[in-house]
């Protein structure tokens, strides 16, 4: 599909997903709902992965770059937060590793015992 | 000259260049910490400053790239459904990751904050520090944090998430890469993800995935904070 059609059609899903967002009577990123609007779009097969490919490459590969303004606005933030930074600092850097680690564990522990599991029924399945 | 530096080509420039120096300075060390959005920010502050430059100047720009933010994010669906069979496979141990990882981060975060003595006000401003932006403001302003502060942990946790995963994901010895995509979704939201889509494209969309269900988690458990 040609690259404008597939830039339209990415902004309108977007569009889609802030105007239910501001219909939701609770706070839901507008951003998530279109995320989950594309993935049924995809699922149903009503929009299909060459139609979005390029655009998609394009976004997901320079992801970090549309994060650029967001960062440089903690600027702006500096005078509500400049007497605790210390402290924030190290607690922004202890709960982001604690949460890195449970989540981890937890997911690749899981995954371990399902995949033993599953290798055990197939043994059991298979005539000896 | 404030005229020049209030056009919107100029904060678009600013962004572009710092970036791509960013990456230049990435791939000839190869250190975690020379990291393209961790530059590129601290680059543009200092042009800022240096010139002293209205934020709302570089913003008239800026605003055009976050504009993208949206878009960005929900094109990880693509990334979503690329990995639907293993996402179906393992959707048990996924949902389970984010769960205790939003759990761990609000309470640590609660916790850690009740430790240093910070008030309450700020501490509520910490516990969304995990969540995307958009997740993370709606939160906090329910539970009486400060908008501005949650904005600013939320982006300072996911440039450390982003800097660091492939450090942590030695450190805990994750080598399940479904695991290494879900750890960095939940704990850094859309920021890691931007590094977890360089490391693979199963980490990539497992990050995404964890963005929505740790942001989804995390609002349940903000109800818990809104009356104390």
């Amino acid at each position: 599909m040609k690259i404008m059609l597939q830039i339209g059609l990415v902004f309108g899903i977007c569009l889609l997903g802030q105007i239910i967002a501001d219909l939701l009577p609770i706070a839901f990123p507008g951003s998530v709902i279109s995320m989950i609007l594309l993935f049924l779009l995809l699922v149903f097969r009503i929009v299909k992965v060459d139609h979005i490919q390029k655009k998609a490459d394009f976004l997901l590969k320079n992801m970090a770059f549309f994060f650029i303004p967001a960062g440089v606005g903690i600027v702006a933030e500096f005078d509500a937060i400049k007497n605790s930074i210390p402290a924030l600092l190290v607690v922004v850097v202890i709960t982001t590793v604690l949460t890195f680690g449970s989540t981890a564990l937890v997911v690749q522990g899981i995954i371990s015992l399902q995949d033993r599991l599953e290798r055990r029924r197939q043994r059991k399945g298979r005539p000896s | 000259m404030n005229e020049i530096f209030a056009s919107p080509f100029f904060g678009i420039t600013l962004c572009v260049l710092t970036y791509e120096i960013g990456v230049l300075i990435e791939s000839k060390t190869k250190l975690a910490v020379a990291n393209p959005l961790l530059i590129s920010v601290v680059l543009c502050i200092g042009v800022i400053k240096l010139f002293s430059i209205p934020l709302a100047s570089f913003n008239v720009g800026g605003e055009l790239v976050s504009v993208f933010l949206g878009p960005a994010t929900a094109v990880l669906a693509l990334a979503i459904y690329l990995q639907l069979a293993r996402l179906k496979k393992y959707l048990l141990p996924v949902l389970a990751g984010t769960i205790v990882g939003s759990v761990v981060s609000v309470t640590s975060a609660f916790w850690l904050c009740r430790l240093f003595g910070l008030d309450v006000a700020l501490t509520k401003s910490m516990l969304v520090k995990s969540v995307t932006t958009p997740f993370a403001i709606a939160i906090s302003k329910n539970i009486g944090g400060i908008p501005s502060v949650s904005v600013a942990a939320v982006v300072l946790t996911g440039i450390l998430g982003a800097v660091f995963a492939p450090l942590l994901i030695k450190l805990f010895r994750v080598k399940s890469p479904i695991a290494q995509g879900v750890a960095i979704g939940t704990s850094s939201h859309a920021v890691g993800t931007s590094k977890a889509i360089v490391l693979g494209e199963v980490q990539g969309a497992m990050s995404g995935v964890a963005i929505g269900l740790a942001g989804v988690v995390t609002v349940g458990l903000s109800l818990l904070f809104t009356g104390s």
